[in-house]
């Protein structure tokens, strides 16, 4: 029976990957801005809806060119997708962080209010542009499918998907831990006004910060898209694992963004095994418990979230 | 030298906008709208009323406010299959239901504040939302709960039919009425002014001495109940009850009514923000289906520049002359509006 | 900021919308999201509006406007020929989302400030019950087109409504007594968490059952699910004989997907219930299982060919090349509701509702193998039924189905429909007509 619960665990690992990616993008704007993103559901969505549009293809070329775009075999297309998606969403990352920056310093509500009005503009846009109707991702027929091995079904794409993710947070790892920029961004999360003093432009280092959360978040719309479906409104379910996360594993935590999106994915994947309609809302059920029993989290510091 | 009087009990704007209401039914359809967008206007204008206590005079930004406007309308129908057709018994259902949903929420929350509190009304939002999806038997789950019946308005001595969407109106409005009343009084209030204090700042409040958890608990708590009897009403506008006004879009929709409509600085601002909302969404929706992107992108910038919204904007061209006359002066507080 | 928004002001702009929305109407520019097919009436005969509640979105927004493709050849075809009872026929449509609560908005619009003389258009059972709800209300005549849960001829019954598509428990007869005696006593059932799909499952398990047969689990699957895994899983090791689904739309394509990635069409026998052409066609290759329908393209029966033809001439950009059930269904709603207000000879609903009841339907008319007739206790079209599955020797690239079987109505007829089914008497239908 126990045997029963490996391809939920890998569900949920694989999950929880993917959750930790979008929460990492999330949690260095947050760190540096101290302001509450809702819209960056909204950024997940456009990345899987323009990874859509690079390998379907579905692009506002000339036909020829389409149709030459189109004869490239899946394979070379997917990983297009994966690439230039993220490039292409950020741009929305950047005038998000303008559009933010007149409610800085101001009472979270406004920053509140002002990122969930986003969201739900962005998200008629993507309705606007691409139409109300689901999308499956197309997919080379190497990485999707499934095959069946100790008696028990699994899905090739999902340890693919949790290679993406381990690859892209490997990657973001080295910029924070390993180059200057990750220490200016640090160092300006914990002290804004020296890192200002010692004489570094901290309103670049944010529009920075916030591209590479931007890319964060749209790379993994495009590993999850195979795996959720694209329709307009599915940044709504990557904002709150997103908030979760941060919740659980701390404000400014690399390794506790990491592990909280571990335990979030473990949850809602095992959940998935005893009652599967009741998987998301185990998400909700948990972020509730935690924030009234442990709201500082995992690793307890006091955040701009206590407000 | 004492300070002036509290406020009135009925002001110009309440009387004009009692008029106006009352009105309605008589020109809606000659200006090629419909009867039954009027009674859905008023129903989320008490919605929206309700909801600003919260929002903008308690200062809580509460994402997940749908929940309690679903419960009410899920308990109305219920309430009507299961224990008695009739009108009242139904309504303070739907009232009760909803208030006890609220009081299980502020036991969570009402000690937090800011994005925390948001964040926790979002989480309890998708749960009820999730759970009135999956409670099949009781709900209905996406099919949701049918054939709930316009029970007549019994007054002991008469009975008026609600079943025709005029009736219908009326009755609501008077609703509206007796709320809106009841809010106003409330709101200006040794209650409402505590609230106000604690709205601007909470620590302070409770140095001063106010147990400010009791007081949020409360503000909650009615809050949801009101919703939830507009709720009562919207189930029967549409004589069913869906889950989907429970979901973060539809809660999201009152946030940004009673926004636009200037909430954060009027009493009546959520009011105007029901009307903007819907009769944006059947005017501008006749040209395109994206009325919703028009209606968000007016919410951001209002955000971005005017947060104060349609009412804020009246007000400051009321205040206009008053500023040319006298540029000494300063300018009279938005509350005593 | 020039502009007044003081209250009074707002009552003087809306009378200069009055005015505009006055000049609009008379002149027939008014253009909606409700899209309006405005006809220049000839003459002072008032033109006749249809309202098309289809699906543009959600999980059956392909097969709603595959619908609407159907329901407007009808109409196209009536107004060629000078429309009904000497007036045109308009259409108006909103896209109901595969939703319930945004169908009760689009009926109660279309209805009450619209003045549609009819509605016509449902794919999802939540959306049809809702709309039926608000057509009860005024009394307006509604045709559920493509709405398969066996409780609209049953508990959701209406005087008001008309349903042409076979249910799930038509389906469920004309396949599973042939299934327990011939593959296996164990059924699973996968069943769409809502009413078609409740009301399907519970009528192949009592048909199951009835036979001799077993079910070892009936597993829910919400709506817009797109991951099939954990199911799966549970299918697998329960080890069914057959594996009965009551899944549709988008999800069903996705199903089957990911059921063909896995290989596990050949390691039971799959029942699909009814599968709707637009679901097929996306993904023919995942095809498999016996599966239910009420017409084919392919049928070698008079008259189908034209059809398909006009069809295709009507909608050479359509998404799908060929007509299927769905387009079908939709097309012979709509003649035939326009034939009875012919034969009524006005608009009222009750007249209409009368010459609708008991109708008699050639089989050579229907393009099927058998005559068919509207119910006058259910109000459901009962009609032949027909059995099919993946197609091995395509005659070309359309040519998916093969058809294993076709059932007379009457061998398939639901009995338990008349006993849930109380329709209201004449005297209590709110008379209508536009």
């Amino acid at each position: 029976m126990l045997l029963n619960l490996l391809p939920h665990l890998v569900n949920g690992v694989t999950l929880g990957l993917l959750f930790a990616l979008i929460a990492l993008g999330f949690m260095l704007i947050l760190g540096l801005m101290e302001q509450i993103n809702l819209a960056h559901g909204s950024l997940f969505a456009l990345g899987a809806y323009f990874a859509f549009a690079i390998s379907a293809p579905r692009l506002p070329l000339p036909q020829d060119l389409l149709a030459a775009w189109a004869a490239v075999p899946i394979g070379w297309r997917f990983a297009a997708a994966l690439v230039f998606a993220p490039v292409l969403v950020a741009p929305f990352g950047v005038v998000l962080e303008r559009l933010m920056r007149r409610t800085y310093g101001r009472d979270p509500l406004y920053g509140l209010l002002l990122t969930f009005g986003i969201a739900m503009v962005l998200e008629e846009l993507i309705r606007a542009i691409w139409g109300t109707r689901d999308y499956m991702l197309p997919m080379p027929r190497e990485i999707s499918g499934g095959f069946i091995m100790l008696d028990l079904i699994w899905s090739t794409y999902r340890f693919w998907a949790a290679g993406f993710a381990i690859l892209a947070m490997a990657g973001v790892w080295v910029i924070v831990e390993r180059t200057r920029f990750g220490a200016m961004v640090k160092a300006g999360a914990h002290d804004p006004e020296i890192v200002q003093a010692m004489g570094i432009d901290l309103a670049r280092l944010r529009v920075w910060v916030f591209v590479l959360g931007t890319m964060l978040a749209a790379f993994a719309g495009v590993v999850m898209a195979p795996m959720w479906g694209i329709r307009p409104h599915m940044g709504v379910d990557a904002v709150v694992p997103a908030f979760l996360i941060i919740v659980l594993g701390g404000v400014g935590s690399f390794w506790g963004a990491a592990l909280g999106g571990l335990l979030v994915g473990l949850v809602v994947g095992l959940s998935g095994a005893y009652a599967s309609e009741w998987s998301m809302l185990s998400m909700y059920l948990l972020l509730i418990a935690v924030v009234t029993f442990r709201a500082r989290g995992l690793f307890g510091k006091k955040s701009v979230l206590e407000a | 030298m004492t300070q002036p009087r509290t406020t009135a009990t009925f002001t110009t704007a309440m009387l004009v906008c009692w008029l106006i209401f009352a009105s309605v039914p008589l020109w809606i359809e000659r200006v090629g709208l419909y009867q039954y967008l009027g009674v859905e206007i008023l129903i989320f204008a008490i919605y929206a009323l309700a909801y600003n206590l919260v929002l903008g005079h308690a200062g809580l930004p509460s994402f997940g406010h749908g929940a309690f406007f679903g419960v009410g309308a899920y308990a109305f129908g219920l309430a009507q299959f299961n224990l008695a057709g009739n009108l009242w018994v139904c309504l303070i259902a739907a009232t009760a239901a909803a208030a006890l949903s609220g009081a299980v929420v502020a036991a969570f929350i009402s000690h937090r504040r800011g994005i925390y509190y948001s964040l926790m009304t979002i989480a309890f939002g998708q749960v009820f939302w999730f759970t009135a999806i999956k409670a099949h038997g009781i709900t209905g789950g996406e099919d949701g709960l049918l054939k709930i019946q316009r029970l007549p308005v019994d007054l002991g001595v008469t009975s008026f039919s609600i079943a025709d969407n005029v009736a219908l109106y009326y009755f609501a409005f008077a609703v509206f009425v007796v709320i809106s009343l009841m809010l106003w009084r409330l709101v200006h209030s040794p209650f409402g002014r505590v609230v106000k204090a604690i709205k601007q700042n909470e620590t302070r409040a409770r140095f001063v001495g106010y147990d400010v958890w009791r007081y949020k608990a409360a503000v909650l708590v009615l809050s949801a109940a009101l919703s939830g009897l507009a709720g009562g009403l919207f189930a029967m506008a549409q004589a069913s009850a869906f889950p989907d006004v429970m979901s973060l879009h539809y809660s999201g929709y009152v946030v940004m009514m009673t926004l636009v409509g200037g909430g954060l600085v009027s009493f009546w601002g959520p009011v105007m923000g029901a009307a903007a909302f819907f009769l944006t969404r059947d005017i501008v929706g006749a040209f395109t289906t994206a009325w919703m992107l028009w209606f968000g992108l007016f919410f951001v910038t209002l955000v971005l520049f005017k947060p104060e919204g349609i009412a804020g904007m009246i007000q400051d061209l009321a205040q206009r002359p008053k500023l040319r006359s006298r540029p000494a002066a300063p300018v009279t507080p938005a509350e005593a509006r | 900021m020039t502009h007044k928004w003081k209250a009074p002001a707002r009552i003087s702009r809306r009378s200069v919308l009055a005015g505009a929305s006055a000049l609009a109407a008379g002149s027939g520019a008014f253009m909606g999201p409700w899209k309006h097919n405005r006809v220049w009436a000839q003459g002072a005969k008032k033109p006749i509006k249809l309202g098309l509640t289809c699906d543009a979105s959600g999980q059956y927004g392909n097969s709603g406007q595959d619908d609407m493709l159907g329901i407007r050849l009808a109409i196209d075809e009536f107004n060629a020929k000078g429309g009904v009872i000497g007036r045109k026929v308009e259409w108006i449509t909103a896209d109901t989302e595969t939703n319930p609560a945004t169908a009760t908005r689009v009926a109660e619009r279309f209805i009450a400030q619209e003045q549609c003389s009819f509605l016509i258009g449902a794919i999802h059972s939540g959306v049809a019950n809702a709309i039926t709800q608000v057509a009860n209300k005024y009394g307006t005549v509604y045709l559920n087109t493509n709405s398969s849960a066996p409780s609209e001829a049953g508990e959701n019954c209406s005087r008001v409504k008309f349903v042409w598509d076979g249910n799930g428990t038509n389906f469920s007869k004309a396949a599973v007594q042939n299934a327990v005696e011939k593959i296996g006593k164990k059924w699973l059932l996968l069943t769409n968490d809502y009413v078609w799909g409740h009301t399907t499952s519970a009528s192949t398990k009592s048909l199951v059952e009835k036979a001799g047969g077993q079910i070892i689990d009936n597993l829910l699957i919400p709506q817009n699910t797109r991951d099939f895994t954990s199911y799966l899983l549970k299918v697998q090791q329960s080890k069914p004989d057959v594996i009965a689904t009551a899944v549709g739309g988008d999800d069903i394509k996705a199903l089957r997907q990911q059921i063909s990635d896995l290989k596990l069409e050949d390691k039971a026998a799959w029942i699909n219930n009814q599968q709707d052409w637009p679901d097929i066609w996306g993904a023919p290759d995942t095809l498999f299982g016996v599966f239910g329908t009420t017409w084919y393209h392919h049928l070698p029966l008079p008259g189908v060919e034209d059809f398909v033809k006009r069809w295709q001439a009507a909608y050479p950009k359509s998404p799908i090349p060929v007509p299927g059930n769905v387009s079908y269904n939709g097309y012979m709603a709509t003649r035939e509701l326009l034939r009875a207000i012919e034969r009524a000879g006005s608009t009222n609903n009750l007249a209409v509702i009368k010459q609708l009841e008991g109708h008699k339907m050639s089989a050579a008319d229907r393009m099927q193998h058998f005559d068919a007739y509207i119910d006058p206790v259910t109000h459901q079209v009962q009609q032949t039924i027909y059995l099919a599955r993946r197609n091995a020797k395509p005659k070309d690239k359309s040519d998916l189905y093969e058809i294993l079987s076709w059932a007379k109505p009457d061998a398939v007829l639901d009995d338990a429909a008349p006993g849930k089914c109380k329709l209201k008497a004449d005297a209590e239908v709110p008379s209508y007509e536009t």
